[in-house]
């Protein structure tokens, strides 16, 4: 019923995606939605790596999508981001630290 | 009447052919399955191989060998050798019985192929042998890993693993079917006798005995020697073939050399490299894997396509420094989906081994000692399902092996980088550039799926972990686990372990 509006205005649709999680050593299969936003993203990569291959760091976590960092609220669909699509998700380690 | 001497008839036995009269030659040997391309068909005349035998020679050699093989394996089976067997080693022979078993029977057709389709008659002869060795060789691999079943419910595998949709065999299916079944006789001499038995499996065979023997597996070693005295002879098919199609397509024998050696090189990242570096007990390594393939491979490969004028493949730098990183990584994804296996697959990152990896690859700590640290310190926080998968890793389309392989960056920090490429309509991974490049060039002759795009197209039911092992074939009496946890972890009790998973969702 939805199919002709724009995917923002959409219902949430699922969004398979090719992801790394900072310095893992494999790129895992993640399915996310089209409505959710960076940060689910992020927690959703996250979930199968942090703190069971890669030590958990107290930081945020950004979302990279074709090499621009994302931002938290964005989302799926708002970042243009299609299914198969690759996202690495890093750590947002201030300088200095 | 005297018999004539071999020298007297065998020059002109060898090699029969005559020219057709009722049929055009082309419909006996159509350009689709013999492939013969920019060769002027009267070029194969000059098809000579290097090591000449006769039927009932090849009867004698062959009786005798079996008769040896089976009489050391009667004699071996009275004794409780295969009882004190390292874990590590009869999980390196489960994944050999398991990953050549039916592999070996594919050449048979390979063979079969090779031995209607040649453009020779001295070819199509050789290749009658060789579908003989390689009947031999499915048999004798077979029947040896079948005896081991009533001890150990894994080793119904051997026989298994090609019927599954496990990942590893649609690797190898993949792999395989395009070196074995699709290629016309001329790729497939080049592609199978020639790269991958010359170039990897002859020696490797040879290796794979001393390290059975080494392990006090001399059952094995018995298999394996029987098996290796065949490929020196059927293997001898590729010289003659590339000689001629160096000569009038070079650009095609220097395509289809690397393009099989890539896809072998995989294969043995996945399967020798882990087999080599971690289950094999540290007091019976001999050499890494990174120096067999220097010592083995590599030098004799360079040293073959320079004797034929050819040259190093393109992806060479690439395939070079792969040899610290592919099968590392490999391994680190074989153990954490270790419920997929037909094997059990050892960690082996003691602390002792874990300083023999790091003096043979001197990257090691830095790439994938902290990924195990994590790993390591869940198992000893008791939180092993921090160590078990709850997706899958991505496939590569090209080898559909896990896309996993960490490069190097100018600043000095490894990651695994996105190899993609949007083919009509849709995107793909690949996890090198060699594979991307593979791919793009084949990409008319790729139908294989990988276990991810059949996920995602909902062919594995219920889409979850139980689904997919279900899909694979998996059953809880055979499923993969780490043998011994306490073997790699004890070294590291009670250190302080932080950010692991539990402590993250508290």
């Amino acid at each position: 019923m939805t199919a002709g509006l724009p995917v923002e205005d959409r219902a949430p649709e699922l969004v398979p995606l090719n992801a790394i999680f900072a310095t893992d050593f494999v790129q895992i299969l993640v399915p996310v939605t089209t409505a959710d936003t960076m940060r689910e993203v992020a927690a959703a990569v996250a979930r199968h790596v942090e703190g069971k291959r890669v030590r958990a760091l107290p930081y945020p976590k950004v979302v990279i999508h074709n090499g621009a960092r994302l931002p938290d609220g964005m989302t799926v669909a708002e970042a243009g981001i299609k299914p198969l699509d690759h996202v690495t998700v890093e750590y947002d380690i201030p300088e200095g630290s | 009447m005297a018999l004539l001497r071999r020298e007297e008839w065998q020059g002109f036995v060898r090699d029969v052919d005559w020219t057709y009269s009722y049929v055009d030659d082309e419909a006996v040997y159509p350009e689709w399955m013999s492939g013969t391309g920019k060769v002027p068909r009267e070029a194969w005349a000059a098809w000579e191989e290097s090591y000449k035998i006769s039927y009932p020679e090849y009867v004698a050699v062959q009786r005798e060998k079996e008769a040896s093989a089976y009489a050391v394996k009667a004699a071996l089976q009275r004794s409780t050798a295969f009882d004190h067997l390292d874990e590590g080693w009869k999980s390196a022979t489960k994944m050999h019985f398991g990953g050549v078993a039916l592999v070996e029977y594919a050449a048979v057709l390979a063979e079969l192929k090779m031995a209607r389709f040649g453009l020779n008659g001295a070819w199509r002869n050789m290749a009658t042998f060789g579908q003989l060795d390689e009947m031999r060789h499915a048999q004798i691999t077979t029947f040896f890993g079948h005896e081991f079943i009533g001890k150990d419910a894994q080793y119904d595998w051997t026989q298994k693993t090609f019927h599954t949709n496990d990942w590893v065999p649609i690797s190898l299916r993949n792999l395989f079917d395009g070196m074995m079944n699709s290629a016309n006789v001329v790729d497939i001499a080049i592609e199978l006798p020639l790269t991958f038995e010359t170039g990897f499996t002859n020696l490797q065979f040879v290796a794979l005995a001393a390290d059975a023997l080494a392990a006090g597996d001399v059952n094995f070693a018995n298999m394996i020697s029987s098996v290796q005295t065949d490929e020196a002879r059927h293997s001898q098919q590729g010289g003659p073939t590339l000689e001629i199609l160096v000569e009038h397509d070079p650009v095609r024998a220097q395509w289809v050399i690397d393009k099989s050696f890539w896809g072998s090189a995989r294969a043995f990242a996945a399967l020798t490299g882990p087999a080599m570096d971690y289950y094999t007990p540290l007091e019976h390594r001999k050499q890494s894997y990174r120096e067999f393939m220097e010592e083995w491979i590599i030098d004799q490969f360079i040293r073959t396509i320079e004797d034929y004028g050819l040259k190093k493949p393109w992806f060479w730098d690439e395939f070079m420094r792969g040899l610290d990183v592919w099968h590392h990584g490999l391994h680190m994804g074989l153990w954490y989906w270790r419920p997929t296996l037909w094997w059990r697959p050892k960690a082996g990152v003691s602390r002792d081994e874990r300083e023999w990896l790091a003096e043979k690859y001197p990257n090691w700590e830095q790439v994938y000692g902290d990924k195990w640290d994590v790993l390591i310190d869940n198992v000893n926080a008791d939180n092993m399902e921090a160590t078990l998968p709850e997706t899958l890793p991505w496939l590569c389309s090209t080898c559909h092996l896990p896309c996993c392989n960490a490069t190097q960056s100018r600043d000095g920090t490894w990651r695994v980088r996105d190899w993609r490429l949007d083919y009509d309509g849709r995107a793909y991974h690949f996890c090198t550039n060699g594979c991307r490049q593979i791919f793009w060039n084949d990409r008319d002759n790729v139908n294989h799926e990988t276990l991810i795009d059949r996920f995602l197209a909902g062919q594995i039911q219920p889409m979850d972990v139980g689904g997919i092992l279900g899909y694979m074939g998996m059953t809880p009496d055979t499923m993969g686990d780490d043998p011994d946890y306490t073997a790699w972890t004890r070294d590291y009790v009670g250190r302080p372990a932080e950010g692991l998973a539990t402590a993250v969702q508290s």
